[in-house]
């Protein structure tokens, strides 16, 4: 291995990602070659990373250790730290950028000739070199600076296209929204460094008391479950994605959230060591409730990206079911339960990476071509866009973990650990699981239709508007990154005992224990299972018999029915005259008998506004509207906002007064406190 | 060697008897209603003609219209595969067990929904509409029943589950098998389109679901679909009689005879719970779709219940 040099690569990887942001800002007058030269590097930058994070993963050597920059001020230092987990999320990240960046040099060419296309690769690299080094920070002040920076850049992404309306208050959601979040995990990392004196986040957490760890749990959950946007913090995910440029959306629904599953995995499991069962527990009943929560608020949305963004949530707790389900087993002492959970936790984490990803960049093809993301304004594009249906199609067969593609096989494998978490006696334990089992059901069936809706609404039928009757197939480049991803879904859903050996690289530094032993899979393309606790599943087998039944049945019909007469025709239409667009099925129609069924969720409402003409039969007009109940923002952030500003306003006129003799006592009241302080401690 | 013959004894038996079931159902209610109804092999004769006959397909209709029943039909079929109808061949295919099983229907099912939506018609986007509700509110209830009997089992493999419950005495008088079971039951009256739920001999858009879906269909595509149902109803009365009904511990014999005599008696077996469907469906109308849900949840009920009684009661 003289090749690989890591620090080199890493380093490489680095400059050329900055490398691209310069050249981004020389060329940026000259809008193509902007483009062209900053995702070309993006592209080249992202391969190195991958390369580097693999070299990683497969070499036998301790974690990587760098410190490029050594300040005078303690822990202001930039430590860099790459262990398997780290280099794994920087997979990911790699594997995507490298998709989305070739997928947005032909998708950045609608801002050309309109805005400062510079400034927006400028933002895009920089946001990538955040999440880097968020997963890359060996110590926690360098990580909550990267992890600020992060936050900050996607919010000026997010805000891209500040003119349209609704995008400022979006991000001001996500920017509010986020912070409350970095609040709880500053306070966390101030505990830390309270009790160990260092802010070292491979240093050892003995010296935490258990009461200290319990809370630093909580502040962690909340601090990264905003981010992973688990319900009831998920608020600001709708918002945000679909304000986001489409591969920006790509990138936070893709990887962003998914710091929040590497910060969990890092601060909780590896730095404070799982203490209590109850940690797994609270991660299993958040799981629960977001993957159902998540999936049935997607189905009621008709522009596409707040749907995807639903979904996210719903993906968020698939993983944290698999997250939840590890801790409790490793608290329980159940190391290769505990591993093979965690695996299953961090394969949906990166098969989610590969689907939403796609979506989202098909999301934007959508957009690119048909200047619209309402489903119910769309309709028969899968003539006009042949490939980006055909790609959509395979995301959303992923993402609703159906059978040959990947999402499918991460959720085995969760159903596996949530299998055999399950042993008699254990009361409360046994039927969270077996809720579980039914939520991830559930949240499986209605991601499917879900799916159905919005493949089939707007690729299927007829154009329901003009500008979906004229979408033109969007330029290659942006199919070429859609369909990467598409092939690696369907690849890693054939092979996946592939993907799993680099898991069980992270699982095994992490916990400590190899599950190769649990999970099993021969080599050969013929036959490829994946084996947990005994039961084996082969999707390429299944693949391979499916094709061989089609090919037979195709041939025994033609055998028996001879060559087939096909006449085209209308659509029945019962014998009236011809069907126009507006009488197909809609988005809000499909969804009705799942709205009235779950209305204790949606509260739905609906009006009728007439306005009559010269006899009540013949009326002029008709408007019908049909709402849903935004439940969360209604019940509890509404309520909660009126309470603090309220408390604002009292504290406003009752300390905060504007006389400066106030202020004064105010000054010398808090001077005597801190001595006093400095006295007693 | 074991494995051809299991595939071949598999798919013949599947698809020989898959349309039989329906024509057994069918006659069973036409003597209820004293008619003397077609005979129990129409489907078959439906079907030959079907073949041979010329289709008529939508303008609007893409390539997923075309694809959809070829797809339903393998997945049907593949997931028969996994189901094996007698225990006297050992399946040595390590393919998929129930949850693959599931997920796999649900590809076809995916492809039928999408269908229903392509062709631009109403009938097929309401008929995709209450299938995604029906399927949704059902799905939970099928994984949760089969995996308590695979926990108990230890296994989720469907083959290995049969040879368990072989050892079990009579599981009919154990609670947790009986609830198993009847939500099984619920499961196949919704999974099949049968009434209460839905009902297969309706062409009225007020109360078609699976029908409505297949409304453009003619000729051999929809033969196909036709088949790919049925065969999927003959796999959910396999999963019930062979896991909860097992009776190839009395086989006494060896051999190819004995194999024989396994499949008469999982025949018989099929035809009783046809009958029982067949009862079902004279005896009750069909439901108005808003009160599916609570069928869904009794059944969800008893599988929780069962599932309950012995993981957390203890036996």
């Amino acid at each position: 291995m003289n090749w690989f040099v890591p620090d080199h690569l890493f380093y490489g990887s680095i400059m050329i990602y900055l490398a691209a942001a310069i050249a981004a800002v020389i060329f940026y007058r000259r809008h193509q070659l902007c483009t062209l030269f900053a995702q070309a590097g993006c592209v080249l930058a992202a391969i190195l990373g991958a390369v580097f994070s693999l070299g990683i993963l497969f070499s036998e050597s301790e974690a990587l250790l760098l410190e490029p920059f050594r300040s005078a001020i303690p822990f202001l230092s930039v430590v860099i730290a790459i262990d398997a987990l780290s280099a794994f999320f920087m997979l990911v990240l790699s594997v995507l950028v490298c998709c989305v960046s070739v997928y947005s040099i032909g998708y950045v060419s609608h801002y050309h000739g309109k805005r400062n296309v510079g400034a927006f690769h400028v933002l895009y690299i920089a946001f990538i070199l955040s999440m880097i080094f968020v997963f890359t920070a060996g110590n926690a002040v360098f990580f909550f600076m990267a992890w600020e920076l992060m936050a900050v850049i996607s919010y000026f992404l997010v805000v891209f296209e500040s003119e349209q309306e609704g995008n400022e208050r979006a991000g001001l959601i996500y920017i509010v929204m986020t912070h409350i979040g970095a609040a709880f995990l500053m306070i966390a990392f101030m505990i830390m460094f309270s009790y160990t004196g260092s802010f070292d986040i491979f240093g050892n957490s003995d010296t935490i008391p258990a009461a200290a760890k319990n809370l630093m749990f909580v502040f962690f959950l909340i601090g990264f479950g905003v981010k992973a946007g688990v319900v009831p913090v998920h608020i600001w995910l709708p918002y945000a994605h679909p304000a986001a440029p489409s591969n920006v959306s790509a990138l936070m629904s893709g990887i962003m959230i998914k710091t929040a599953i590497y910060g969990l995995v890092r601060f909780v499991l590896c730095y404070l060591d799982i203490q209590h069962s109850w940690w797994g527990v609270a991660i299993l009943c958040i799981g629960i409730i977001s993957a159902v929560l998540g999936v049935a608020y997607a189905l009621m949305e008709h522009n596409i990206k707040r749907l995807l963004a639903f979904h996210s949530v719903e993906n968020i707790g698939i993983i944290l079911i698999g997250l939840g389900i590890s801790f409790v087993a490793f608290s329980g002492g159940r190391e290769l339960l505990g591993g093979v959970a965690l695996a299953a936790s961090l394969f949906h984490t990166f098969n989610h990476t590969l689907f939403k990803g796609g979506l989202f960049l098909g999301a934007g093809s959508i957009q690119y071509a048909a200047h619209t993301k309402d489903i119910e304004k769309l309709g028969g594009l899968i003539k006009r866009m042949p490939v980006t249906s055909v790609l959509v199609l395979c995301f959303s067969l992923a993402i609703s973990a159906i059978v040959p593609f990947n999402g499918f096989v991460s959720e085995w494998l969760t159903y596996q650990s949530l299998f055999s978490i399950i042993v008699p006696g254990q009361t409360g334990l046994n039927i969270l699981s077996v809720l579980s089992i039914a939520a991830l059901a559930m949240s499986g069936a209605l991601a499917a239709a879900c799916f159905v809706k919005l493949f089939g609404i707007s690729f299927l039928g007829k154009a329901r508007s003009e500008a979906a009757l004229h979408a033109p197939e969007v330029p290659a480049p942006m199919n070429a990154g859609m369909g990467v991803l598409a092939a690696l879904c369907l690849a890693i859903g054939l092979f996946p005992m592939l993907f799993l050996q680099v898991i069980d690289k992270v699982v095994s530094d992490v916990s400590g224990t190899s599950v190769t032993g649990e999970l099993q899979g021969g080599f050969l393309i013929a036959s490829y299972p994946v084996t947990a606790y005994g039961n084996s599943i082969t999707p390429v087998v299944i693949l391979v018999a499916s094709a061989v039944i089609i090919l037979a049945a195709a041939a025994v019909i033609r055998l028996v029915g001879g060559k087939a007469a096909e006449r085209k025709y209308g659509t029945w239409d019962c014998g009236f005259e011809e069907l126009t667009p507006r009488m197909q099925y809609s988005a809000t129609g499909f969804t009705k008998p799942l709205r009235i069924v779950l209305r204790i969720l949606y509260r739905p409402g609906r009006s009728l506004e007439v306005e009559e003409g010269d006899s009540a039969y013949f009326p002029v007009s008709r408007k019908y509207n049909v709402w849903t109940e935004p439940v969360f923002e209604k019940y509890v952030y509404d309520p909660l906002l009126n309470a603090v500003k309220k408390f604002s306003l009292r504290i406003k006129l009752s300390v905060q007064t504007g006389s400066t003799h106030a202020y004064l006592v105010y000054i010398f009241i808090a001077v005597l406190a801190l001595m006093l302080y400095n006295r007693l401690a | 060697m074991i494995s051809v013959a299991y595939f071949i004894v598999q798919t013949v038996v599947i698809l020989l008897a898959a349309p039989l079931v329906n024509g057994i159902i069918k006659k069973i209610k036409a003597l209820s209603q004293k008619r003397k109804g077609a005979p129990v092999t129409q489907l078959y004769f439906d079907l030959f003609k079907l073949f041979k006959k010329g289709m008529v397909v939508s303008d609007t209709a893409s390539w997923i219209f075309r694809a959809a029943p070829y797809v339903v039909f393998a997945t049907s079929l593949a997931a028969a595969l996994l189901v094996p109808v007698t225990t006297m061949i050992p399946s040595q295919w390590h393919a998929g067990d129930l949850i693959l099983m599931v997920y796999l229907l649900a590809l076809g099912r995916f492809f039928m929904m999408l269908a229903g939506l392509d062709t631009a018609s109403a009938f097929g986007g309401m008929g995709s509409s209450r299938e995604a509700m029906i399927s949704s509110l059902i799905e939970p209830s099928i994984l949760v029943s089969l995996i308590t009997v695979g926990l108990i089992a230890k296994s989720t493999d469907l083959y290995r589950i049969m040879e368990h419950m072989k050892g079990v005495d009579a599981p009919l008088i154990h609670p947790v098998y009986l609830t198993a079971f009847l939500a099984l039951l619920i499961i196949i009256i919704a999974e099949t389109a049968r009434i209460p739920v839905d009902d297969p001999s309706t062409h009225l858009e007020l109360t078609m679901v699976h029908e409505a879906m297949l409304l453009e269909y003619s000729g051999r595509s929809l033969a196909l679909m036709e088949l790919g149902a049925s065969i999927k109803q003959l796999v959910f009365i396999t999963l019930a009689v062979n896991i909860f009904i097992p009776n190839d511990q009395f086989i006494l014999i060896t051999g190819a005879a004995a194999v024989f005599l396994s499949l008469v008696i999982y025949l018989i077996k099929v035809i009783l719970i046809a009958a029982v469907i067949a009862v079902a469906e004279i005896c009750t109308v069909k439901l108005r779709l808003f009160s599916v849900p609570n069928l869904a949840a009794l059944s969800f009920i008893l599988s929780f219940v069962g599932f309950m009684q012995y993981f957390v009661l203890g036996r």
